[in-house]
């Protein structure tokens, strides 16, 4: 089987770092700032002590000259969990699969960043429903384990964002970067349960994968179209005009879906799939600030 | 306005056809195709109003119609469309001259070849300058003498050049040539115009279908001939010096005939008989003639009718051959009885005379001496001593019976006989070669030598044994002599007859290898089956055939009247055409169909083929990465 990124392409992404813009609350070792204070290096500001503080940060100094308690607060670089939503449903396998390689190969150069930098990150495959994750951490020597599970993976079966969300949410507490790379193609609606995911204080990241025909369909003429997901049928003649009104229709979708991830405080990259890998992570990615060099 | 290459039905046929694929490919074409796709979502707003579809549905049969009439078009330039009426075009005839034999028959002061050539110039006076025509000799061959011409002096000159053959006329074989030869190479097929007496074989050389388009131009033959129709001559098989002659005449006219008959050799008269014939009779007659001399045998019939060739006859008869023989011999009485008589002339010389290579001598027997010098002819030694024979002797036996005698080999040919004992023999050990043609318990007693000079030695007398009294004795040496010069006792037959095919039943233990027939000298193809040996003369010719020791000699000068006269089925036009339409330049149209059904084809590419490949180029251009790898879409 063919490697899913090869490794002139890994050691260009060993500059990059996964970045996020809001703050979260945890444990020292991560590499973006938080509002939080902690056990960090960087002085932030004095609060009052009150019981039960920890007494090595009392400011001494400013005691013996006030007679007051100060306890010094620290600014933290958290620990921040990345967890990766990768739709590995029935719409992600039309047009030879193209999209679903894509999200893989996606995902695993995501996953490579984040190792990278000593992130942990966990790759969530969902369909109609979350699967089981796949946790990988500790450096990019645990890079193999993760292709591994992101190779094995089997596509199929409808999507229902709504019932994703419900199990995220209720799996995962703490609260930190999602990462959805999906074509948000859900019959039911799935602009309410991404929101539910910014709701619950998670940032999103979406990338929104499509396939060339999936916005510029090619075919001409009389057609009989079948719902990879749903198997449902639609005849319907197709021309010029239709393909006009359909590519529009296309793009008001993918509109919607930036707008919903930019209200709450995430990004959106639109990613086609006709785009090398390379490009898609150097370019609309990185313009994103999602990844920062 | 008429179709050239094609009739109407065959045009319908094709464009019917080609229509029917079309039609089916434009419904596979337009049938809804299925495709899979990520989301319905997007196609919704995609859908048409009603109003809409349906424009779009009566617009798409235009292509369909466009390629229906571009293809009709096409199809009528390959079948070469012509403006004007058929009957305005340049046809191509076919002019069959019949060159029977019958044709040479007296008719007035000319034979019926110049009534017929004066006919065929009358009909080609008829045809118009720009038809073509081409000559075709008939007799029992159809042989084309010009191509299809234009150049009226070329068929003239055919037709004058064209003379009576000797052979009857195949009239089947010569329609159904120049039928073919109208099917494959004419442009526009005219008439099939026969020219002649019509006089055919009876019986299975009838036209068994006149092809259509055919006239009959009959010159009138109505002719009073008596002919001789076959001739056989063979040495009668009791006495070699008499010939059986056999002769077979026939009436080929309508009034009965009493016509004399007479044989002549060497310019005497050898025989003579009168026939009376009745219309159509055929009456065979027999002679005999008593020669050993070789000459001309002329039969004749007393006779003046129209076609004088078939009245005589001229065969040459072989002479008698005698087998030349000198016996030394000391004891010449006992061997004369065995010589006397028959086809061997024995002359008797003492041992002290002898020659190596006497004159006028064929064989030579040497009984019971050996020669000072080989002998340079065919030898038979007749119990040599053992010192001079020419086959080494093994042993001397007395008191021995022959057991077996080779009766698979012409030497041994009839000899059965088994109860002979043999007061004294010697036996001879082979050479390789040698033929053992009787054997004892102890060995051969009779040997052949095949070689330049053939030689038999046998190790007794047979004259001073039992076999004295055997008919075994003569037969004995009546197959060495024919073994030692098989040309001396060969079978001669003689034929007359016409040319063509000749039949002739074989002995049934001749070999292939044995059989050999020339004409003329020259070799001549023939076949051998059931036992029949056939072979084809086109021209009269004297044919030999030998086959084993026969030599039959077929002297094919006879010529070949046909005895039965065809009458033409009704359909068939009888007589010279009033008037053949001039051909006054029919307008061809193929240039211009073959441009318009380009031009619609192109028409319709323009307008509905390239917007389907401006569509897929584009789909091409936005997935290069899938012609890269060789990804097809689904549909």
């Amino acid at each position: 089987m063919d490697p899913l990124i090869d490794r002139k392409f890994l050691e260009k992404l060993e500059r990059l770092t996964i970045h996020w813009q809001k703050s979260f609350p945890g444990l020292v070792g991560g590499h973006n700032v938080s509002r939080f204070s902690g056990p960090g290096q960087e002085f932030l500001d004095h609060r009052h002590f009150h019981q039960g503080d920890d007494l090595r940060a009392v400011n001494w100094l400013a005691y013996m000259r006030l007679e007051k308690l100060f306890l010094k607060m620290f600014q933290v670089e958290p620990r921040v969990p990345v967890r990766m939503l990768v739709d590995i449903s029935g719409s992600m396998t039309t047009g030879g699969s193209q999209k679903f390689e894509f999200a893989r190969k996606l995902a695993a150069a995501l996953c490579y960043v984040a190792l990278v930098r000593l992130d942990s990150i966990s790759i969530n495959p969902f369909d109609s429903k979350l699967h089981e994750s796949f946790i990988c951490s500790g450096g990019r020597h645990r890079f193999a384990p993760s292709v591994d599970f992101l190779a094995a993976l089997k596509p199929g079966g409808p999507t229902n964002y709504l019932q994703v969300a419900r199990s995220f949410i209720s799996t995962y507490q703490q609260r930190g970067l999602v990462i959805v790379i999906s074509d948000f193609l859900d019959d039911q609606d799935c602009f309410r349960p991404l929101q539910h995911f910014a709701d619950y204080g998670h940032e999103l990241l979406l990338v929104q994968v499509w396939a060339p025909e999936d916005r510029t369909p090619p075919w001409t003429g009389e057609l009989d179209l079948e719902d990879a997901e749903t198997g449902g049928h639609l005849e319907i003649s197709f021309d010029d005009d239709a393909r006009k009104a359909y590519t529009s229709a296309f793009d008001d979708f993918s509109r919607q879906i930036q707008v919903l991830a930019n209200r709450y405080g995430g990004r959106y990259a639109g990613l086609s799939t006709d785009m090398a890998i390379e490009d898609a992570i150097f370019g609309p990615l990185t313009r994103t600030e999602a990844l920062v060099g | 306005m008429f179709l050239l290459n094609l009739s109407l039905g065959e045009f319908l046929a094709i464009f019917s056809a080609m229509s029917g694929v079309l039609v089916a490919l434009y419904l596979l074409d337009r049938s809804r195709r299925r495709q899979r796709v990520a989301t319905l979502r997007f196609w919704m707003s995609a859908q048409k109003p009603a109003e809409m579809k349906h424009r779009k549905r009566i617009q798409q049969p235009w292509s369909l119609l466009l390629q229906l009439i571009s293809i009709a078009l096409l199809l009528l330039a390959l079948a070469q469309l012509q403006l004007g009426t058929p009957d305005r075009v340049s046809r191509d005839h076919i002019l069959i001259l019949d060159t029977s034999a019958w044709m040479n028959a007296k008719v007035g002061r000319g034979v019926l070849m110049d009534a017929a050539r004066a006919t065929a110039r009358s009909w080609l006076r008829l045809v118009p300058p720009a038809d073509r025509v081409m000559v075709v000799r008939a007799d029992a061959l159809a042989t084309p003498a010009t191509a299809l011409e234009t150049n009226r002096e070329v068929i003239l000159d055919a037709i004058r050049q064209s003379s009576p053959g000797s052979s009857a006329l195949n009239l089947d074989q010569a329609l159904t040539f120049a039928d073919r030869v109208r099917k494959m190479h004419a442009r526009r097929a005219g008439e099939i115009v026969v020219v002649g007496a019509g006089r055919i074989p009876a019986g299975d050389d009838a036209p068994r279908a006149v092809p259509a388009g055919a006239r009959f131009l009959v010159v009138p033959s109505d002719l009073e001939d008596v002919g001789l129709r076959k001739i056989g001559l063979r040495r009668s098989p009791t006495d070699p010096d008499l010939w059986d002659i056999f002769v077979s005449v026939r009436n080929y006219g309508h009034l009965p005939q009493n016509v004399p008959i007479g044989l002549q050799f060497g310019n005497a008269p050898a025989g003579s008989k009168r026939l009376t014939l009745a219309p159509g009779a055929e009456q065979n007659v027999n002679f005999e003639y008593r020669t050993k001399a070789a000459g001309w045998m002329e039969i004749r019939l007393f006779t003046s009718d129209a076609f004088p060739q078939d009245d005589r006859a001229l065969l040459e008869l072989p002479a008698q051959k005698s087998l030349r023989v000198i016996v030394y011999s000391n004891q010449p009485e006992l061997l004369k009885p065995l010589f006397a008589g028959g086809r061997v002339q024995a002359q008797y010389r003492s041992p002290a005379q002898y020659q190596p290579k006497p004159a006028d001598t064929d064989v030579m027997i040497l009984d019971g001496f050996g020669p000072p010098a080989p002998p340079e002819i065919e030898s038979v030694w007749i119990e040599p001593p053992a010192g001079v024979s020419p086959a080494a002797v093994a042993t001397t036996r007395s008191n021995v019976e022959i057991r077996n005698w080779r009766t698979d080999h012409e030497l041994g040919a009839g000899l059965r006989l088994k109860d002979v004992r043999l007061a004294s023999a010697e036996v001879y050990r082979l050479a390789p070669n040698d033929i053992p043609v009787a054997e004892t318990e102890a060995g051969p007693v009779i040997v052949a030598r095949p070689g330049k000079h053939k030689m038999v030695i046998l190790g007794f007398h047979p004259m001073r044994t039992e076999m004295r009294y055997e008919l075994a004795t003569p037969l004995l040496f009546a197959n060495i002599f024919r073994w030692m010069s098989p040309e001396t006792f060969r079978r001669w037959e003689l034929n007359a007859g016409s040319v063509g095919t000749v039949a002739m039943a074989l002995d049934k233990d001749t070999k292939p290898e044995a059989i050999s027939v020339t004409a003329d000298g020259h070799r001549l193809p023939y076949t051998v089956q059931d036992n029949v040996l056939r072979f084809f003369a086109g021209n009269p010719a004297s044919v030999r055939v030998q086959a084993g020791d026969r030599d039959v000699v077929y002297s094919l000068t006879l010529p070949d009247v046909a005895d039965a006269v065809w009458t033409p089925p009704a359909d068939v036009r009888k007589g010279l055409p009033r008037d053949y339409p001039t051909a006054a330049g029919a307008q061809d149209a193929w240039q211009w169909l073959a441009v318009l059904g380009g031009l619609g084809l192109l028409l319709e590419w323009i307008l509905f083929g390239r917007r389907r490949q401006l569509v897929a180029a584009g789909t091409k251009a936005q997935h290069p990465w899938r012609e890269k790898f060789g990804l097809r879409r689904a549909s």
